[in-house]
């Protein structure tokens, strides 16, 4: 970078600028490339050439809020920092930090001051969390963890144990789910939030062997069993009993963050797929003339534009609109996953037998698909995030679905301004208020008339679009129907199968409100962004969850592959903000016959 | 082979420190090492010899009993199931276009213990084989090799292999020809064995390749005459393809036995997790799904007797389909199993873990789903056709959908490379639905099943109008036909379920055993699987995938159900051993 006046010169991104020191991932010299990544992983080690390269860039900063002394300002842009890592290596993103962060956003939301500050202080200097909630047992039940943490003399005792937790062993600090009181109810549970050395020397710790898995092998999952360890009784986080409050709340940070940078496998998973139908000679020609593998990548490529579209505007609404972040952020986590593992699935396919082999130069492919399946179960399921939005689903059909009131722009305004995190004010339930699904409903209204960015459009490209929009508008009103006639008993975990599915559905619509909000908003950004191509595909690929599939017009499929392919020799990202990718533009540079086309 | 004995010897090896018990299928896996012990069972059981036809002295006379061994044996574990049965695929050109001399020598050495591989697939080729580079040329007593052939499953370990080699410098469809190779009467020097690949799945297997450096061979080791490699190649692989969808079947089977007995193991929200309906309404999808393939299975295994010059097309349809069902189940249960589909400590050894990277192989080998979708593509004009004039062989339909029916020998002239009678299971669903009505209409079965056939009789009439639109165009197929392959192949597994149903109702319902006992009764299977595949027509895979309320019920039968036996619809495991 070169210097100049602040303000004409923005300051590189700090995704760009971490991206650049990750250096060029087909280099097999590069320690921090797919070759030493793939190695860790044989080894189920964790990368430490890239811990060492984190911790220089000072990774735990982004996860302090600015008020702390952190970087954390914007969800999207800790998202896009974190993306970075995860598109080289998934294990170093879990296992250097987003455990770490999951923790710490337990703190932010419930801990008192001092806490916050300690926290802060160790994350700024790289410290480390582990977040100790799960136990075999219980799974994404937490009310009923049977780890207990009772008052014992001044002290708490805590008894019980904990299993498959990231990075257990070597956590500078723990944060632990515990039932703090006897009664039943929701007002029994705490965070205690102990130093691991401090754990240790009260005896009766004893760690369960580490817990081997098929993917994030270099991820180091441990267990301990705690027996009777007197902790300090101002070791709980915030206010005692209410820690299922702060779960709640606090998981709806990282319910949307963490599919969010999970988004980077597929990134590289489709990166990887466009380098070998570019290279690949089948039948006398490339792999990536077939008309079929042109449509294969389309439509992963749109994939990936819905789950940005859902994951950014989510998350930037979740500082604009905290109040509805109990539902908006659970269809992220129901959905968003599922359209990752799907489309990797789908160019697995295209791979063929490539993808099947752990060494040579796709191998990545099949350590990203090991390591994607966490994004969906872990950090509580996909069902769990169903859970949380289907008893909301009635008064949102009452209310929100009538009142059709639009977002801020701001929510869908790529890089745009954003408030703090307001984590005081993530609430257990929305009330009732969906703005996002507001403004499908005036975006699909503009469409009709041609008023505002639709009135610049093609007429055959606005009534492709309004077909689509007006399908989710529609849907809504026929949720709003089913929804508003649930009775009680089809609105707690032993609901219909039938009732479930209405939360599939309402998160499809959120889903069309994101990607129709992105391209309305943005239009003053570059030209692929403003084209409705990319929306009709992203469209369609969710009207395919609520009927049948539209095909995917050829020109559309031909646009988006054009793009794809422009930034995969340009090493650009392929999600919404298409920034540049230096380490990656390296490797680009280097593999030469792919730019004719 | 597939009978009460053979699953009894299999629980025995799966038990204890048997060779097929988890926790040492588990740790050859982590190992990286071959099956050999679980290999060496299946040969002393005598498994080998049922990759040889009786008439070669070995015991392969019906290929459904074939597809029932390799599930029975995928059932317990994938990587053993696809080192062992690779014989078969090795051998297969023999049987096919092999002389009476070289199959009988072949079929002893396979009774002896011989493993015998299958080279095909070169580096930087995959899938198309006319663009091979290893060359046999003619010399004065046979021919002389050069070059190799990769990610060739058994090529280290196997005593024998076929080779596709170029025979005619510029190759084309008449330019290569499949020669017998004993690896163990080459020169020293003049082959060599490439390292094993590190794969995905199947880690234990011997994935590796060979390489030719001027190895002679003797003129006896060409396979049906020179030119006619690809030929013969095409015709082998509509039976392997077909046998191959057992390995998924077992494959879906495992998974649904490891997601069935963790549902009534786990406790969330104060209920046990089976009964919790969204994740009963999964775990009767994921079974509603093993049926549908287990239809399309059987028929299409017995097709290989029954109706055999339509294999080109019946093939492609079981090997496109069975195995996609089979990743799409997995990945349903998996999500149930959720941490314990990823561990690989904390349940059954991490078994579910591994049937899902390993069975992700049975959709690339031999013949990708976009291979199979290609080639059924190929034949649309031809299905279109047969459509127009609602042809049908009605007798070897009757046996291929008809369980007990005699089967012939099956005959490998009869084998054709393209339908000259499309696909009689499809077009023969006018008459099959009438059927159904007169079922209903007589009070046999609930209404709304002749509905369901209707439904698909209506979609399938779709599917074959746009098969007839389709303008054939071998180089640039639109994805648009790939869609239409798919859909044509849920076309073929509703009227196989429909066959099924109508020719064995009355023999099935008597048929002794829980399951599937309540799965024949009231035609509850039949509904449950027309529900799924009319509900894939109308919305696609994503569009269908809240399930029906009818596969609950299915889910209830699962609950029913005694493992390890397959839960199937397939009135009586042993039904081969009865048949005649």
């Amino acid at each position: 970078m070169t210097t100049g006046p602040a303000i004409a010169t923005p300051p590189r991104h700090r995704a760009v600028e971490l991206d650049e020191r990750f250096g060029d991932p087909w280099d097999d010299r590069n320690p921090l490339g797919h070759a030493a990544v793939l190695d860790a992983d044989e080894r189920a080690e964790l990368l430490s050439a890239g811990e060492a390269m984190l911790d220089d860039f000072g990774l735990g900063a982004e996860y302090v809020p600015s008020s702390l002394g952190g970087r954390l300002d914007c969800l999207d842009q800790l998202i896009e920092i974190m993306r970075t890592v995860f598109r080289r290596d998934p294990c170093l993103g879990l296992g250097h930090g987003t455990s770490t962060l999951i923790a710490a956003v337990n703190v932010w939301t419930g801990g008192r001051d001092a806490q916050r500050r300690a926290i802060a202080d160790l994350l700024l200097a790289n410290g480390k969390l582990a977040c100790g909630y799960y136990e075999l047992a219980h799974g994404n039940d937490l009310g009923r963890v049977a780890l207990t943490a009772l008052p014992h003399g001044d002290l708490l005792r805590l008894d019980g144990g904990k299993e498959v937790i990231s990075n257990l062993e070597r956590a500078d600090a723990i944060v632990l789910f515990a039932r703090t009181a006897t009664v039943p109810g929701s007002r029994s549970h705490s965070q205690i939030l102990v130093d691991r050395a401090a754990l240790l020397a009260s005896g009766g710790v004893a760690y369960l062997p580490r817990f081997g898995t098929a993917g994030m092998r270099g991820v180091q999952l441990g267990g301990v069993v705690l027996r009777g360890c007197d902790v300090s009784a101002d070791s709980v986080l915030g206010v005692a009993n209410r820690g299922l409050e702060t779960a709640l709340t606090s998981f709806q940070v990282t319910r949307v963050a963490l599919p969010g940078m999970f988004l980077g496998i597929l990134d590289t998973g489709l990166r990887t797929s466009v380098r070998y139908a570019l290279s690949r000679v089948l039948y006398g020609r490339r792999v990536a003339d077939l008309p079929l593998t042109r449509t294969v990548l389309a439509e992963a490529f749109a994939d990936l534009l819905v789950c940005d579209c859902i994951i950014t505007t989510v998350a930037r609404a979740l500082h604009l609109l905290p109040r509805e972040a109990s539902v908006t952020t659970a269809a992220a986590k129901f959905l968003v996953p599922r359209l990752l593992i799907n489309a990797m699935n789908r160019l697995a396919s295209l791979l063929g037998a490539s993808f099947y082999l752990r060494r040579g130069e796709y191998a990545i492919f099949q350590k990203l698909l090991r390591d994607l399946p966490p994004a969906s179960f872990g950090h509580l399921a996909r069902v769990a995030a169903q859970m949380t939005m289907l008893p909301q689903l009635p008064q949102l059909s009452r209310r929100a679905w009538r009142a059709h009131e639009p977002a801020p722009a701001g929510a869908f305004t790529l890089d745009g301004p954003l408030p703090p995190l307001p984590f005081e004010k993530l609430a257990l339930a929305a009330g009732g208020q969906d703005h996002l699904t507001g403004s499908l409903v005036a975006i699909d209204q503009a469409l009709a008339v041609g008023a505002g960015a639709a009135g610049e459009l093609a007429d055959s490209d606005r009534h492709a679009l309004r077909e689509l929009t007006a399908r989710f508008v529609s849907e809504l009103g026929e949720l709003g129907e089913a929804c508003g006639a649930l009775v009680h008993g089809e609105l707690s975990t032993g609901a219909s199968a039938e009732s479930y599915e209405l939360t599939a559905r309402f998160s499809a619509v959120l889903g069309a409100a994101c990607c129709a909000g992105v391209w309305w908003h943005n239009q003053d950004r570059e030209p692929f962004l403003r084209d409705p191509a990319w929306l009709v595909a992203a469209l369609g690929r969710l009207a395919a969850r609520l009927g049948p599939p539209p095909p995917l017009p050829e020109d559309v499929a031909a646009r988006l592959f054009a793009e794809l392919a422009a930034r995969h020799d340009t090493g650009h990202g392929f999600d919404l903000v298409n920034r540049p990718l230096p380490g990656w533009q390296r490797s680009a540079s280097r593999q030469s016959n792919t730019a004719e086309r | 082979m597939s009978d009460p004995a053979f699953e009894r010897l299999l629980t025995e090896l799966a038990a204890g420190v048997g060779p097929f018990a988890p926790a040492q299928i588990a740790e050859l896996d982590r190992r990286e090492a071959f099956p050999a012990d679980a290999c060496r069972a299946l040969d002393e059981a005598g498994v080998s010899r049922c990759y040889v036809p009786v008439r070669y002295g070995g015991r392969l006379e019906r290929f459904p009993e074939l597809v029932t061994l390799w599930r029975a044996i995928a059932r317990c574990d994938l990587t053993v199931a696809v080192a062992h049965g690779k014989t078969l695929l090795g051998a297969i050109s023999v049987w096919i276009a092999g002389t009476p001399k070289q199959a009988a020598r072949l079929g002893g050495e396979i009774a002896g213990g011989a493993v015998v591989s299958w080279g095909l697939t070169e580096r930087g080729h995959g899938s198309d084989l006319l663009a091979g580079e290893l060359s046999a040329v003619r010399t004065a007593t046979g021919y002389r090799l050069d070059g190799e052939k990769w990610l060739i499953n058994n090529a280290t370990r196997g005593q024998l292999i076929s080779i596709l080699a170029r025979t005619h410098p510029a190759g084309g469809p008449r330019g290569f020809s499949l020669l017998l190779v004993d690896k163990r009467r080459l020169a020293p020097g003049s082959y060599q064995c490439l390292d094993k690949e590190l794969t995905h799945g199947i880690r234990g297997a011997d994935i590796s390749g060979i390489a030719f450096h001027g190895a002679e061979v003797p003129a006896d080791a060409l396979i049906g005459r020179e030119g006619d490699g690809i030929q013969i190649v095409l015709e082998a692989l509509q039976l392997t393809r077909t046998a191959c969808v057992g390995l998924s079947l077992g494959a879906a089977d495992h998974a649904l036995r490891l997601a069935a007995g963790f549902a009534t193991q786990h406790w969330l929200y104060g209920r046990r997790l089976d009964q919790l309906p969204h994740a009963r309404r999964t775990l009767g999808q994921a079974a509603t799904a093993l049926l549908v393939a287990e239809a399309v299975a059987e028929v299409a295994s017995r097709s290989i007797h029954a109706l055999p010059g339509e294999l080109s097309v019946s093939s492609a349809i079981a090997k496109a389909l069975v195995p996609t069902l089979a990743d799409e189940l997995i990945g349903l249960l998996g999500e149930l199993l959720g941490a314990r589909a990823f561990l690989t400590g904390v349940y059954e050894h991490g078994a579910f873990a591994k049937l899902e990277r390993d069975h992700r192989i049975v959709a690339i080998f031999d013949g990708s789903t976009v291979v199979n979708r290609n080639a059924l593509i190929n034949q649309f004009p031809g299905l279109a056709r047969a459509a127009r004039t609602s042809r049908c062989d009605e007798a070897g339909l009757t046996v291929a959908a008809t369980l007990g029916a005699p089967l012939a020998e099956f005959d490998p002239k009869r084998l054709q490379l393209i339908s000259a009678s499309g696909c009689t299971v499809v077009q023969a669903l006018p008459r099959a639905i009438a059927e159904a009505r007169e079922h209903v209409e007589s009070g046999a079965i609930p209404a709304e099943i002749g509905e369901l056939a209707v439904q698909l009789g209506v979609a399938a009439a779709e599917v074959q109008a746009e098969l007839a639109a389709t303008s054939p165009s071998l180089r640039d197929v639109p994805a648009a036909s790939f869609a239409l392959a798919a859909r044509y192949e849920l076309c073929f597994a509703g009227a196989a379920c429909l066959q099924l149903w109508l020719r064995n109702v009355g023999r099935a319902t008597n048929a002794a055993g829980t399951t599937t006992a309540a799965l024949w009764r009231d035609a509850l299977w039949l509904e449950a699987s027309l529900r799924f595949v009319v509900a894939r027509l109308r919305l696609g895979a994503v569009g269908a995938a809240s399930g029906d309320p009818v596969h609950d019920r299915i889910a209830d039968a699962l609950a029913l159900h005694a493992w390890p036996a397959a839960f199937s619809l397939l009135p009586d495991p042993s039904r081969s051993a009865s048949a005649t």
